[in-house]
């Protein structure tokens, strides 16, 4: 190989939970857009393609239940991936995606780096948006997935609960939904896609390995960590297959566009969504 | 003396006479004259032939500008078409026929006076009608004591024609939905009134913490591009250089960094 050296950084399972995550939220986002603005030419179009308003609610249910069983197979995974015996090291090192103090001090370095007062941070394996990219997810996922949940069975859960606090559940279940779909479609984006060095698209949740000389760069404690524990000869890869690369670009193009497009029609609709 | 007062006395009531008649005197050519509303006229060609349309004989049906009933009342809170209610309209709600005495009722729409009653998931969503849920005439008030609406058999007689099963607890669900931030919403509803702040605020934090970081990360990145372009022309080396000089250094102690990584690649 006369490319760059790449090391790896996301395994199999790692990469299928994302892909996982892309499809089915996109599947959530346009059968919910639809149905939310279904007042609209707009919303009637959109849910016409899945079959009608009924049509679309069954997908939404249907692929929201999905979800839900991939998020508790995810947290299975999790856990079978903490070391147990030395928890405290497994759950607080740095390899580990929970947040530490050091990611309070990355931020704060990276702000003064925004003004000019200082260097870029050098970060691990993490970053601090990483983080939080990940944990808005693990948050995002449980509310909208019992709220969800509670709502496709109102019958029953209003034996359990009064019967107003579906309103109330209405409005978490859609807010958090516009939420998630402003994030990704904003931030997440931009920080994949639009970065400087990543800009086509950042490929390494697809091809699982990032170049040694890039994340030098950024991520230079990890490289040093990675050395000092002698796994860095082990980490590198090849890289990806020039055919698998076209699948992913088009497949992340298509996520893309569909992102783009629901971003736009929210705010073009913007006075047809009701909160409630 | 005395006629010059009774005089005076005459004149004066005769003034107050005609001023009072003046008050008082129904305004008899307006009421009979021929408008379909109180702003436009009939053009001259209907009121020389006499001949008019259906819809013009109808008293007050046509509008002066078109548009929604909801945008009329925006600008003006009182429009031709409001229906002067004597009733208040929370008094309304124990009434049998909630309706009673609202001028020209059996030419009106719901949606022209319920704007945003009408405008709800279950008639969007669920393509009902007004009165499937509220039946027929007469429609009784809400807390009329007979009425189906009633909060105390709302459930079996209204929402289980749907629901199968829907219990009293199923029926506090609100139907029509309200406006979640209102102060009056605070008073009333304050769960789903915190709620909406909570959410609110979250979501604007959101945005506007990562959009603002996202924001300045991407454009100082750029900056730092054009920069690293323009570099090799003016003599500006120095300046920039041992910026990105600190960071490597501690990493360059460490063994070689090459031949290491190109090992298992034979």
């Amino acid at each position: 190989m006369n490319g760059p050296v790449r090391i790896v950084r996301f395994n199999v399972l790692d990469r299928l939970f994302h892909v996982f995550i892309m499809v089915t939220f996109l599947i959530q986002a346009v059968t919910g857009m639809g149905r939310l603005l279904f007042s609209t030419n707009w919303g009637k179009t959109v849910v016409n393609l899945f079959g009608g308003y009924d049509g679309a609610t069954t997908v939404h249910k249907t692929v929201g239940i999905l979800m839900i069983i991939g998020f508790v197979i995810h947290i299975i995974y999790v856990l079978a991936k903490v070391e147990w015996k030395s928890w405290r090291k497994s759950l607080f090192d740095a390899d580990s995606l929970v947040p530490r103090p050091a990611d309070a001090v990355h931020f704060g370095q990276k702000v003064r780096w925004f003004f000019g007062l200082g260097p870029p941070p050098a970060f691990d394996r993490w970053t601090y948006w990483e983080k939080f990219d990940y944990w808005a997810v693990f948050w995002g996922l449980p509310l909208l997935g019992i709220t969800g949940l509670m709502l496709m069975y109102p019958l029953a859960v209003s034996r359990i609960v009064p019967g107003w606090v579906l309103n109330i559940l209405v409005l978490l279940h859609r807010a958090e939904a516009l939420l998630a779909m402003l994030y990704i479609f904003i931030i997440h984006f931009t920080i994949g896609h639009l970065r400087r060095g990543m800009f086509p698209m950042n490929e390494c949740m697809f091809a699982g390995s990032v170049e040694l000389e890039k994340e030098r760069e950024e991520k230079p404690l990890w490289i040093a960590r990675l050395r000092e524990e002698g796994k860095l000869e082990e980490a590198v890869v090849p890289g990806p297959p020039p055919w698998y690369r076209v699948v992913y670009f088009v497949f992340g193009y298509t996520a893309l566009t569909i992102g783009l497009y629901l971003l736009v029609t929210i705010i073009v609709y913007r006075n047809y969504i009701k909160w409630h | 003396m005395d006629l010059r007062r009774l005089l005076r006395m005459a004149v004066l009531q005769a003034a107050l006479g005609l001023l009072g008649v003046l008050v008082l005197w129904p305004p008899a050519a307006p009421a009979q004259e021929e408008v379909t509303s109180p702003i436009r006229r009939y053009k001259e060609r209907e009121a020389s032939t006499g001949y008019y349309e259906d819809y013009e004989v109808k008293p007050r049906r046509a509008r002066p500008f078109v548009g929604a009933p909801e945008v009329q009342r925006r600008y003006s809170p009182v429009t031709p078409y409001r229906p002067r209610a004597a009733i208040e309209p929370q008094a309304r709600s124990y009434l049998q026929d909630s309706h009673a005495g609202i001028q020209f009722y059996e030419t009106r729409h719901c949606e022209e006076c319920h704007v945003k009653e009408a405008n709800q998931a279950h008639t969007i969503r669920g393509n009902l009608t007004c009165r499937q849920c509220h039946g027929g005439e007469p429609i009784a008030g809400i807390n009329y004591y007979y009425s189906p609406m009633n909060p105390i058999r709302r459930h079996a007689y209204v929402c289980s024609k749907c629901h199968e099963g829907a219990s009293v607890s199923f029926a506090t669900y609100e139907v029509h939905e309200r406006e979640t931030g209102a102060a009056s919403t605070r008073k009333t509803f304050p769960s789903l009134y915190y709620t909406n702040w909570f959410m609110y605020l979250l979501i604007v934090g959101t945005l506007a913490f990562f959009g603002l970081h996202t924001l300045i990360w991407v454009g100082k990145e750029s900056y730092h591009a054009i920069r690293e372009k323009m570099k090799p022309e003016p003599e500006s080396k120095p300046e920039i250089e041992p910026e990105p000089e600190p960071e490597p250094e501690p990493q360059e102690k460490a063994p070689p960094e090459k031949p290491e990584p190109k090992e298992p690649e034979k």
